[in-house]
Formats: C-alpha cells, structure tokens, sequence
C-alpha cells in the first residue's frame, strides 16, 4: 500500500519539523514482550470437548484467548491518558438438542473450564425444553493451523512515551496554525492471541494486530460562539506500527487545522440535488452502513429484528435484485492486506476467504456462518463468525466489503472533471442508517464546492440523504487503482448483549449522480419546511 | 463470583500496598451477565460470563501511568502495578494531576438484589417460551433480549479512600412484526429488581403495537406536532444534550457555550415546567453513591424550572475556575413541575400530530445547537381531531434538541417512568412522554 496522502495534502506544502522538539522523557524502547500462553490449552480443549460431547452436545468449541491493549490520548500539549491493559480467560459453546448454550470465565483452569462446560450445557438443556426449531449446521473442513497478521513492527515492542511523543507532534502541527483552539489525538493498538479447537475437527492459533489513530482539530469563533473540527481522514487498520513512521501525520494534522480554520468562514451549503465525488475516507462509511449492513444473513433472517435491524434484501432477491449500476461491485473478503477483518480463520475454523456480494450492479450472495447458511441451503459457510471476547458469544460479523476500482487508470481529477455542479466530500461524519438498511443520511469533514469540472471552495454544514438502491444506482465513475485505499471502523456495534467488530472497506474515489444534499445547520424551525400543525 | 466488601478491600489494599509511587488509586470490579436472546420465534444465543477487573492508576513526580487486568492473584496485580509505574516514570508531566481523595463519606444508595443477580435459568427459560407462545398465538414473528447483570466493585486510593458499590440490573426488550413484515412493534422495560420486570406486559404491548402498525400509509415529511412516548425521549434526550459538561461549554464548543466565551448557566433553555436533575436515592432510580471522581453524590440540578443550574465541573477544572467540583449527575431525572398529561390526554387535546414509539440511529448533525438525525422505529400513528386516525410509514427526522424543549414548543409533559434506551446498554433513565408543538420530519422511511 502506498502511503502518499491525497492530493489536496500534497499541494499544501506542508513543511513541518522546525516546531518538533522531542521531549526529554523519550527514552529506549522497552524490552519486546509478547506474552505466550502459560496454559496447556490443548489438553483443557480436549477436555472440555469430552466432556460437552458426553453430556450430550452434537458440536462444541472452546476459545482461549488474551487481549492486549495500549492506548495513548492526548490534548494540545499534555498527555491524558497512557495506558496499557491485558484481559484473558475462554468461552465455550455447545449445541445440545439443536440449541446453543454459552458460558465463560477468566479462570484458565481445568477445573474450572469443567464448571463453564456443565454451565453451557444446562443452559443449552434449559431452553432447548422450549425450542421451536433445531439449529443445525453445515460443515468445515478440519484444520490445525497457526497464522498471523502480517506486519513490519510490533506495536506493543514500541514503548508508549514514543507513541506519545508523536501524538504531542501531531497536536503541535496543528496548534501551529493561527485560529486553532484546541486539538484531540490518540492512538490505540489491539493484540489477539486466539486459540480455537472445535469437535469437529479444527484447532488454530492466531496473532491479529490492529491500531486506531486518530485526532480532531477545533477552531472556535468566541465572539460569534460559533466552533468547528476537522478530524483525521486516515483510519484504523490492521497493520504494525510502521503505519505511524511511514505517513505523514503531522503534516495531515497540519492541514486538518487550516480546514479547521477554513471551515468557520466557508459558506453554508444550499440545499437541493448535487453530483457527489466522494473520497474513499468518507466513502468506505457509506459502503459499510448501506452495503456491509444490508448484506448480512441473519438480517435477513430477522435475527436482529430486536436490535440492529432487518434488510432490506431477503433471501428471494439473491441474483435478481439490481443493487446498483453496472459498474459497481461489491467483493467480501476476509483476507485482504490492512483489512481490519482479515484474519486467517474465523471464530468456527472456517478459512478466510473473498467473493462477491454485488457482481456488475446485481445482488448475488451474502455474509454467511456455518448456522445460516444451513438456512439458505449453502453447503459451506463464508467464514463470518466473530466473538469480541472470549467472554462473548461468537455470532454473524462483518467481513472487509469492498467496492472494486475501475480498471482503467481513472484519477479524482477525471472523476470532477466531468461535474457540473457537485460536492466532494472527505472523511467520516455524522452518520445514520435505517434498521433494514435503505434510507440513510451522511455527513463528512470536509466538503468542496466543483463548478465546471473544478473545486473551487470549501462548503459547510453538508450532509446527503438517500436511499441504498437509488444512490448505488446513481453511481457512474469509479477511480482506478491509484486512487483506492482501505478505511476502516474499530468499533462496529451489533448483537445483544452489544460486541464491536472491527472491519474495512476498500474504496476508489467515485462519483454519483443528482444526490440529495441538505443543510445541517439551518434551524429546524425556522419554516423552510411545510408546516402540517 | 461477585467481590465481596471485605474481597474487595483486601485486593484494593494489596495493589496499593505494591505501589511505590508517590501517589495511586486502584481499583477493582466483578459482574455477572446472563442473557438469552431469541428471534424469529426460536431460541437462538444464551449464555453466562463471569469478569473481573483490576486497575491501577498512579503518579511519579507528577507524572501519570494506568494499567489493567483481568487476573486478580498476586503475580498478575505486581505486573500490573509495574506497568503502570513504568509508564509514569517515562511518561511526560499530567498538567491535570489532582491529588487523589482522601477519606470520604458516602450514604448508601441500594440498587442491588440477590434474586435479580441468580435469576433461575429454568424460569427465565419458561418466561421466554411463554412469550414465544404469545407470537404464535397471535400471528407474529417475535424477537427479544432478556439479560441480568450483577456488578460489585471498589475502588480506593493511597490517600484512604475506600468506596465499594454493587448493582443489579435486568432488562426484557420485544420486537413484534407481522409475517408479511409491513408492521413491526417494540417494547422495553429494565429494573434492578427482577420481581418487577412485568415481562407480560412487555410482550403485550409489543404485539400490540405490531398489530395496530398494519397497512401504514405514506404521508409527506415536514414539521408535525408529535407525541413522543417515554421510549421515544429516551431514545433522543438519552443521545444528546444532556453532557452538561463545564470545561466544554467555557471553551466555547457546546451548545451551553454563549458567545465572548461565556456560558449560558443561569439562561432559561428550556420550558419552564422542565426539571432535570440527579438524584441517587431516588428508590426507582437508585445512582451511585460517588459521582465523578470519587466524590459523594448528592441530589443535585442541572435544570430547573427550565434554567440551566449547573454544568458539571470535575475536580480539576473546578480547580482551575476556584469552583467545587460538581457531586454528579449520577442519573436523570426528567419530570415537569408542572401537570402531568396521560398519553390518552395528549391524542385528545391534538387537532394533527404524530405518535411516536421510538428513535433508531440517532447521530449528531451539529453540536451548537444540539441538533441530531435518526429515524423513527416500531409503530407511527397519525393522530386526527383527537384520535388515532390510522398508522403511517417510518420517517426520519433532523432537530435540535434544545429547540424541541423550548419555552413554546412544549405543550404537555406527562408522569415520569424507568426506561432505558433502546440503542443498547443497559441505562435507564426516569421520563415522561412529550406532546411537542412542532418536530421536523425531513424524509420518508420505507423500512419496517
């Protein structure tokens, strides 16, 4: 992956390094430490898979696992948070009569994982004397395997006053623009050490590392009480600390600042229809909510009806329903290079894998575990079993959902050249999305005006409303390679009790045609709506 | 499995007992979750988790590092207290070091019972199974989540404090939806006493909501006076506005901020029958006993009679503006001082309004006017000449909040009750139903 930064960043000069002093408190790095686990996991799985098989269960897993987590906040010129934090123990699944049943402790121990097996299976035993219909699975090969997210340096051998010290960096670049207030930034670094072993077969051990850095720049107008912030366009991914020392975030921060600054004095938007350029750090958000949400499985199979929602597709549409133009297509994949969801194997020993949800503009298939698809009559399952803890009932996830760039070597300048009226839009705003996935609402961090083929200027108060079929539909460029890069969210909610999910989506920058875009500050009632008192 | 007061005691000592550091709080916490959710009128996940966490935050020469855990022997509370030294000794200067507390008086809050913390799986499983039956009986596809937590904790300093609190807390949330998936209705109630989750009505009134959503028709989005039930005002009073936070507002980005960098403490936001405040002995809403930093909590309002009381001060910026740091909120309470309306009240007195069950995806559009989109969920009504004219299709809606309870746009204000928002989380808040003069309705929703 290329590490260059948008254009717009490149045309700014930004110089930054005079006003980069480093504290006097950065010493040598810590000893590495990558902590094993001190456990015989293998001989508690077999265990444990004994004893759920002898009490009746048709299939079991048990996950052992630790979390590592370093995280490092800061604002202006001080440290707010440096801390560093571990979190292991194991879960185990049964499903006894074709209902699962679920239990988990911290307390790595034989003794005790019998305890959490027994527990599992009388809670599995207790509803099952009231379940409708069995729960039935399709199969995985069997696999004993180990794999690991591949990096260039281990985030947790890099001791946190230097993560500190480049937070305190990217909070000067930007303090060191007249106008700017206040400035946020932070970084944190997940490590999982994940050990599966199933009764049918699978026994894996994992390593994934992801990081999250992030900062906000405000600028306030205190006599007019007004403020604004530009947040950083760069997201999370799963990649090692090279993602800091090859990137210019200083300098981004830099520019942040001065779109900060820009911001209070660019004109607000005026509502009404626009052709859309839309960056891929804005647009992988806009994939997530109406592509990667509407995609799921147990959505459709209502799973979710009592929290995250439904979709919109149902299983009838698979191969029939145009999701969007021709153009525009959509790849699941699991094994994606920085995918915050790439993994080798999923929670349920199923490897990592990549196909196509939306093929030449047409619903073609679905994110799918080895549960539901049962359901769909697939003999296989796509691998999207995820559990946010070992405390935490692994269920359907998200996997990377991509959007494909053009084949052809389109830049963002070919993409606005053809605009005649329209609004590019970079980053990740206010965001919201209906519970089956169809009329969603989109902010950004920073919009430009295009007149005639051009970007002429900042804009404010911009945020688009549409519904999933018609803003796809409405798509009619999409940029080449040069243009694609891979955002990503750290914390996706879904589920009851509510997990986080990590997941990305590649994107080139594209283009959509006659979008609805609304003011966000005009007063709600100021009577630029119809009155139905 | 929960920590004990003298457990707890005795681990909080023993971390600060390895701490050489010149000053530390430790910390720790034990919870219980037990949860069965159920979909498509079938058991789907269940299951039980135990957790525990120790944490340590100390200070070198003013200097400051944390670190967790989730073992809690001796071998896993040394490294941690290490890590967390370690990091403060290569860590730059904490500007906003506040000594920690020292010994503090705290009164009691109850909050905790021990039938809600070993809830009986076999009756939870029957309970469920009951609900189940109801969805067939009355023709519905049915999902929920019924789950109950049990948390015990402490936390102590070097300085000599010791506070220990446990909870409990257990919630039924039901989706109703019509087999042709035109309707849906939804329902939830949470309580820290177990014996009074009425999972009866819960269910009820879930069913019937999807079944009076049926052959909802379209109308056009615009500005409409509504009727929120409570659900609906925890959903949009629960996301937004109610942060409160001072240092924001004095640095002049909130929307409590007032310009030449002053704040509007003091200004009449809100109607002037509006009552917001915290209170942790409320007996249907008990809060923690300690408010932000360790310090007691104490009733204390954030809004009365519509004025902006109190903003929250921690103890730091407290100190830097020669103010007392601020003994909460430790909860909501939202209640008119005014008469309460019943919903019935509400539909009677409206020549053309909304009825709304509840907000989904509510996400702030712009934060100096507190303003925020989302969509409604879960059963719409037209309401007519003083009643229910017939149900209508999901909008989504872009306001202000502030401007929502305004002087002049609140019209009846109705009896505060427990509920928690419907976004996840097990939170609950005391609120009443709102009939609002005008709510902006921006688009239409085909979703169900």
């Amino acid at each position: 992956m290329s590490f260059s930064r948008r254009d717009f960043i490149k045309t700014a000069g930004i110089a930054f390094g005079t006003a980069a002093v480093l504290p006097s408190w950065v010493y040598d790095a810590q000893a590495a430490t990558e902590y094993y686990f001190d456990v015989n996991k293998s001989s508690i799985a077999d265990a444990v898979l004994a004893t759920a098989k002898r009490l009746g269960a048709s299939y079991a897993d048990i996950r052992i696992n630790r979390y590592r987590l370093q995280a490092v906040s800061t604002r202006e010129r001080q440290i707010q948070n440096m801390s560093a934090g571990q979190n292991f123990g194991f879960g185990v699944r049964v499903l006894v009569n074709g209902t699962w049943g679920f239990a988990a402790s911290p307390i790595v121990t034989s003794d005790e994982a019998q305890r959490v097996t027994r527990e599992a299976i009388d809670i599995a035993k207790a509803n099952a004397r009231f379940q409708r219909k069995k729960i039935e699975l399709v199969p995985t090969p069997k696999v004993e395997a180990n794999w690991r997210t591949p990096i260039e340096k281990d985030p947790f051998d890099v001791p946190a006053e230097e993560k500190a010290a480049l937070l305190l960096k990217i909070n000067e670049a930007a303090l060191s623009v007249q106008g700017i207030n206040f400035v946020n930034s932070s970084m944190a670094w997940v490590n999982e050490q994940k050990y599966l072993a199933t009764s049918d077969g699978v026994k894996v051990e994992q390593y994934l590392i992801r990081g999250n850095p992030s900062f906000s720049a405000t600028a306030v107008n205190r006599a007019s009480g007004d403020f604004q912030a530009v947040n950083s366009l760069r997201e999370a991914q799963s990649i090692g600390y090279e993602y800091m020392t090859k990137y210019d975030w200083p300098a981004e921060a830099r520019e942040a600042a001065e779109h900060a600054v820009m911001k209070l004095k660019a004109p607000s938007v005026k509502p009404g229809k626009y052709d859309l350029v839309l960056h891929p750090s804005h647009l992988f958000l806009t994939i997530h909510e109406s592509v990667g949400h509407s995609t799921e499985l147990d959505r459709a199979l209502l799973w979710e009806a009592n929290y995250a929602g439904t979709s919109f597709l149902t299983p009838d549409k698979t191969g029939k329903l145009q999701f969007g133009s021709k153009i525009v297509n959509f790849v699941a994949d699991r094994t994606q290079k920085f995918g915050l969801a790439t993994v080798g194997y999923d929670d349920e020993g199923v490897p990592g894998q990549e196909w196509h949800l939306v093929k030449d503009g047409v619903f073609v298939d679905w994110q799918t575990t080895r549960d539901t698809a049962k359901i769909v009559g697939h003999d296989k399952s796509y691998g999207c079993l995820h559990a946010d803890s070992w405390g935490s009932v692994p269920f359907p996830r998200m996997p990377n959902v991509s959007l494909e760039p053009a084949k052809e070597n389109v830049t963002e300048d070919d993409l606005i050249a053809d605009v005649e009226n329209g609004i590019m839009i970079y980053g990740r705003g206010s965001y919201s999305i209906d519970q089956q996935r169809y009329n969603f609402q989109f902010g950004g961090q920073t919009f430009w005006e295009i007149k005639n083929g051009k970007k002429v200027g900042m804009l404010r108060d911009v945020a688009y409303q549409s519904r999933t079929t018609d803003f796809w539909g409405a798509c009619d460029g999409l940029g080449g390679r040069s243009t694609y890069d891979i955002p990503g969210s750290f914390n996706d909610g879904k589920g009851e009790p509510g997990q986080s999910n990590a997941v990305s989506h590649g994107c080139p920058t594209a283009r959509f045609r006659q979008i609805n875009v609304l003011n966000t500050a005009s007063s709600p009632n100021s009577g630029d709506m119809e009155d139905h008192d | 499995m929960l920590f004990t007061e003298s457990e707890a005691k005795k681990l909080t000592e023993k971390i600060l007992s390895y701490v050489k550091a010149d000053d530390a709080s430790a910390s720790v916490g034990s919870d219980k979750l037990s949860h069965l959710r159920f979909a498509n009128n079938n058991f789907l996940t269940s299951g039980s988790r135990v957790g525990r966490s120790a944490n340590v935050t100390v200070w070198i020469d003013g200097k400051r590092g944390s670190a967790s855990r989730n073992d809690v022997d001796d071998e896993s509370l040394k490294s941690m207290v290490e890590e967390a030294q370690k990091i403060a000794q290569n860590a730059p200067p904490d500007r906003e070091y506040m000594p920690t507390l020292g010994k503090q008086a705290y009164k009691p809050t109850g909050g905790y019972v021990e039938a809600t913390a070993n809830l009986s799986l076999t009756d939870r499983a029957r309970s469920v199974g009951d609900i189940i039956s109801e969805f067939e009986k009355n023709k519905v596809i049915g999902a929920g989540f019924h789950a109950a937590r049990s948390q015990a904790g402490a936390s102590a300093t070097k300085n000599g404090n010791f506070d220990y609190e446990r909870s409990t807390n257990v919630s039924l949330s039901v989706t109703s939806r019509t087999p042709d998936g035109t309707s849906s209705g939804y329902f939830l109630r949470n309580h820290f006493d177990i014996a009074k989750l009425d999972t009866k009505r819960i269910a009820a009134e879930s069913i019937k909501k999807a079944m009076q959503g049926r052959d909802a028709r379209t109308i056009d989005p615009g500005a409409y006076t509504v009727i929120l039930e409570p659900q609906a005002v925890a959903d949009i009073v629960g996301n937004l506005g109610f942060t409160f936070n001072a240092r924001n507002a004095e640095e002049g980005r909130s929307v409590y901020s007032a310009p030449g960098g002053k704040t509007r403490l003091g200004e009449k936001i809100f109607d002037e029958r509006i009552m917001i405040y915290s209170d942790p002995w409320h007996p249907e809403l008990p809060g923690s006993q300690s408010a932000q930093g360790g310090i007691p909590a104490q009733k204390i309002y954030m809004v009365r009679n519509g004025v902006l009381e109190n903003l929250v001060y921690n103890r730091f910026w407290a100190k830097q503006k020669e103010k007392d740091p601020t003994p909460g909120p430790v909860n909501t309470i939202f209640e008119t001082g005014g008469e309460k309306a019943s919903i019935e009240d509400m539909i009677k007195s409206t020549k053309k309004g909304i009825l709304v069950t509840r907000f989904w995806y509510i996400r702030s559009t712009d934060p100096r006017t507190a303003s925020s989109t989302g969509l409604t969920r879960d059963g719409v009504w037209l309401i007519e000449d003083g009643k229910i004219a017939y149900p209508v299709k999901n909008f989504r809606f872009n306001q202000s909040v502030t401007q929502m309870l305004a002087q002049g746009n609140v019209e009846m204000i109705g009896a505060s009750e427990r509920v928690g928002g419907s976004g996840g989380g097990s939170g609950a808040s005391l609120l009443p139903a709102l009939k609002l003069r005008s709510f902006n309705f921006t688009s239409q929703s085909e979703a169900v």
